[in-house]
């Protein structure tokens, strides 16, 4: 079943920019799946989920949460919604607890009602119950938000942004959560400017000036790119990327890491040592390693923009 | 728990767990009310003078006819007896009486000391004494005059008897005092539910109340009614300081007091909403905020009469509130008056009230 139905969104908000969103045909996304939507800043996701999340209405299109119109029918899509924001948008006065309560009160519940979602999230909080909330460190800020976006049991959750700024262990954490909840049967959509957690997505959408550019799993993305990818390193890696750049069988060239990836035009007859040994003789760098390596999202996503 | 209920609750908590509120509100009246009656003083002109001259000889005009140059005065009217220029006192068309009475310039003239009654409306207590002052040193300086040129050995033949309605100790205290009341209502209804709310929606807040089932309207009554039993709070505090410290509010009626501080609340807290709509940032509605407090504080007469104003600006006290919050305040403090006396304040007071409520519910929608 279709839990989120999208059909050609679109918002401006000035009229001498171009949209801050603008998607074209129709997006689904199934019960109980975990979606990504993957862009750099300023892509267009916060508008995204805000107009999903009923706090801003769209210019054009529709979509349908469950069933249920963002625009028409607001006040029911709020009663089944989580939606955590990118910023950090708790009471920082009041303490953990009383944010809990207040928040499950919000939606005519007590913290008891639920608490059986959120235990395995929130028994890192008890410690600090009676902490103010805007004294909590960054991981467990997103933890308690997490949890007060989860304490009605809403049926689709919405995650903007929410591994920014969080260290590399309480990510990991916040996807293990994540998967519990897909398990549970709740519709989680998360989006990320980080390309290697999208792995962890069920189906990804990548996103790019307002635009969807491609919607599939992480695994067809992968497959289904064409071109190949060589690696390339040397003991110049500054001039290296201008000079890889000046060569005709390279198509594209962009920092990875601590090497470079370079994609080859269609129909050359190039190789890796061929390569290696151009940048030897006619560039004169050192140290050149150049090999063949899969492609990751990243490299998906690199190679999409352009199109 | 209603959705009322539990906002309520939230707001109180978040109002208990910040460190410096509560210690504003308390400080905030007491200060104004202890140090700012303390040091405060102004200059009145126009005076508006009810002349009994039952004399009607040279002398009298010649009197007359200084005080019109002082500059300082307007004749607002010439009566015929004490009781009339007394009325037109008691309605407020005229500041302070000059009565000459029968036969001066005969008296004078036979070298006997004569009696000029100078009755002032001390409600408006700066234009009270000041206007009475001014007033006497001409009289003063004109009987020294008459003495010198008659050659008489009474030093003044013309004495003054002073005569303050209202306010008979002409207290300046007395006419500040209201006024610092209502600046602390004013603050307190103002800024309070309006920076709560943009607090909000700086630290996104409102965001997770918007994804919510809670309604808007209970959110915001929420914080009115709250800081609407703040601002009642402060305000009490400054009656019981107005009562024990400087023996105000003895005259008038709690019930007119409250009633009237009430309306006001509702209508700054409607007020503040309306800011809180046109502000993204505290910055933004404190400025904002400011200066139309500035306006309400110094344009309606709190501080300075509003006769002595400009007359395009008079004409601007009328769409002021606090005009009539003012006008209740004062006349229930001083004057002892009733909702009978003030029936045209107080439905002014009302209407400002709900148009204001009703703009600003009109233009909450729009924003969201």
């Amino acid at each position: 079943m279709d839990a989120i139905v999208i059909r050609g969104l679109r918002k401006s908000f000035r009229k001498d920019q171009p949209p801050a969103v603008c998607l074209q045909g129709e997006t689904v996304i199934r019960k109980g799946e975990l979606f990504g939507i993957i862009g750099p800043d300023g892509a267009g996701k916060t508008t995204l989920f805000r107009m999903l999340a009923t706090l801003l209405d769209p210019d054009e299109g529709s979509a349908t949460l469950e069933g249920l119109d963002v625009v028409r029918d607001y006040r029911k899509i709020r009663t089944i919604l989580g939606y955590m924001p990118g910023k950090f948008s708790l009471y920082s006065d009041l303490s953990v607890k009383e944010n809990l309560e207040f928040f499950a009160s919000v939606f005519g519940k007590d913290i008891d009602s639920n608490y059986d979602l959120i235990e395995n999230i929130y028994c890192r909080l008890r410690p600090f119950e009676k902490r103010k909330a805007g004294k909590l460190s960054g991981g467990m800020k997103q933890k308690l938000a997490l949890c007060c976006s989860l304490i009605h049991s809403p049926s689709i959750l919405f995650l903007d942004e929410p591994t920014t700024g969080v260290d590399p262990s309480s990510r990991r954490e916040l996807w293990e959560n994540l998967a519990q909840l897909k398990a549970a049967g709740m519709t989680v959509v998360v989006s990320t400017a980080y390309m290697d957690e999208a792995d962890r997505c069920d189906r990804v959408a990548m996103m790019k000036s307002g635009r969807f550019l491609t919607v599939d799993s992480p695994g067809n993305i992968m497959k289904r790119f064409g071109k190949r990818l060589l690696a390339v390193r040397s003991d110049n890696m500054f001039s290296l990327l201008k000079d890889l750049r000046s060569l005709d069988a390279v198509e594209k060239c962009y920092t990875f890491g601590d090497t470079h990836h370079v994609t080859l035009k269609d129909g050359t007859e190039a190789d890796a040592a061929m390569i290696a040994s151009e940048l030897e003789s006619v560039y004169g760098h050192k140290g050149v390693k150049v090999y063949d390596v899969p492609a990751t999202l990243e490299d998906c996503y690199m190679n999409l923009e352009e199109e | 728990m209603s959705a009322f209920g539990y906002l309520f609750v939230k707001e109180a908590r978040q109002f208990k767990s910040n460190p410096f509120m509560p210690v504003v509100l308390i400080l905030l009246p007491l200060l104004l009310m202890l140090v700012v009656p303390l040091a405060a003083n102004m200059e009145v002109r126009d005076v508006r003078l009810s002349i009994v001259d039952r004399d009607r000889s040279t002398m009298s005009t010649q009197l007359i006819d200084r005080i019109s140059r002082s500059g300082y005065f307007v004749f607002s009217s010439y009566e015929d007896s004490y009781e009339d220029a007394m009325e037109q006192l008691s309605k407020g068309r005229a500041d302070i009486i000059m009565e000459i009475p029968e036969g001066a310039e005969r008296s004078v003239g036979n070298g006997e000391n004569v009696e000029i009654l100078i009755a002032a409306n001390a409600v408006n207590n700066t234009k009270g004494t000041m206007g009475g002052g001014y007033l006497s040193s001409i009289v003063t300086d004109y009987s020294a005059e008459l003495s010198g040129s008659s050659g008489l050995e009474t030093s003044s033949p013309l004495t003054i008897i002073p005569q303050y309605r209202y306010n008979p100790h002409l207290e300046y205290k007395l006419f500040m005092v209201p006024a610092l009341m209502i600046v602390v209502i004013i603050l307190v209804g103002g800024f309070f539910p309006t920076l709560s709310i943009v607090s909000e929606k700086e630290n996104g807040t409102i965001e997770q109340i918007n994804v919510s089932p809670v309604r808007k309207r209970d959110f915001i009554l929420s914080k009115v009614v709250f800081y609407g039993i703040l601002g009642i709070f402060a305000f009490t505090l400054a009656i019981v300081i107005a009562h024990f410290v400087y023996g105000l509010a003895s005259h008038g009626g709690l019930l007119e007091i409250y009633v009237s501080s009430m309306i006001f609340l509702v209508f700054m807290g409607g007020f503040g909403l309306i800011i809180s709509n046109y502000s993204e940032t505290m910055l933004q509605s404190v400025f904002l905020m400011l200066f139309f407090v500035l306006i309400f504080m110094l344009m309606s007469g709190i501080f300075t009469p509003v006769s002595s104003m400009e007359t395009w600006s008079q004409y601007v006290t009328y769409i002021l509130p606090t005009r009539y919050f003012v006008n209740i305040l004062r006349a229930v403090c001083l004057k002892g008056s009733s909702f009978s006396d003030l029936t045209f304040d107080f439905v002014m007071l009302s209407v400002f009230a709900v148009v204001i409520n009703i703009f600003a519910v009109v233009t909450y929608k729009k924003q969201s």
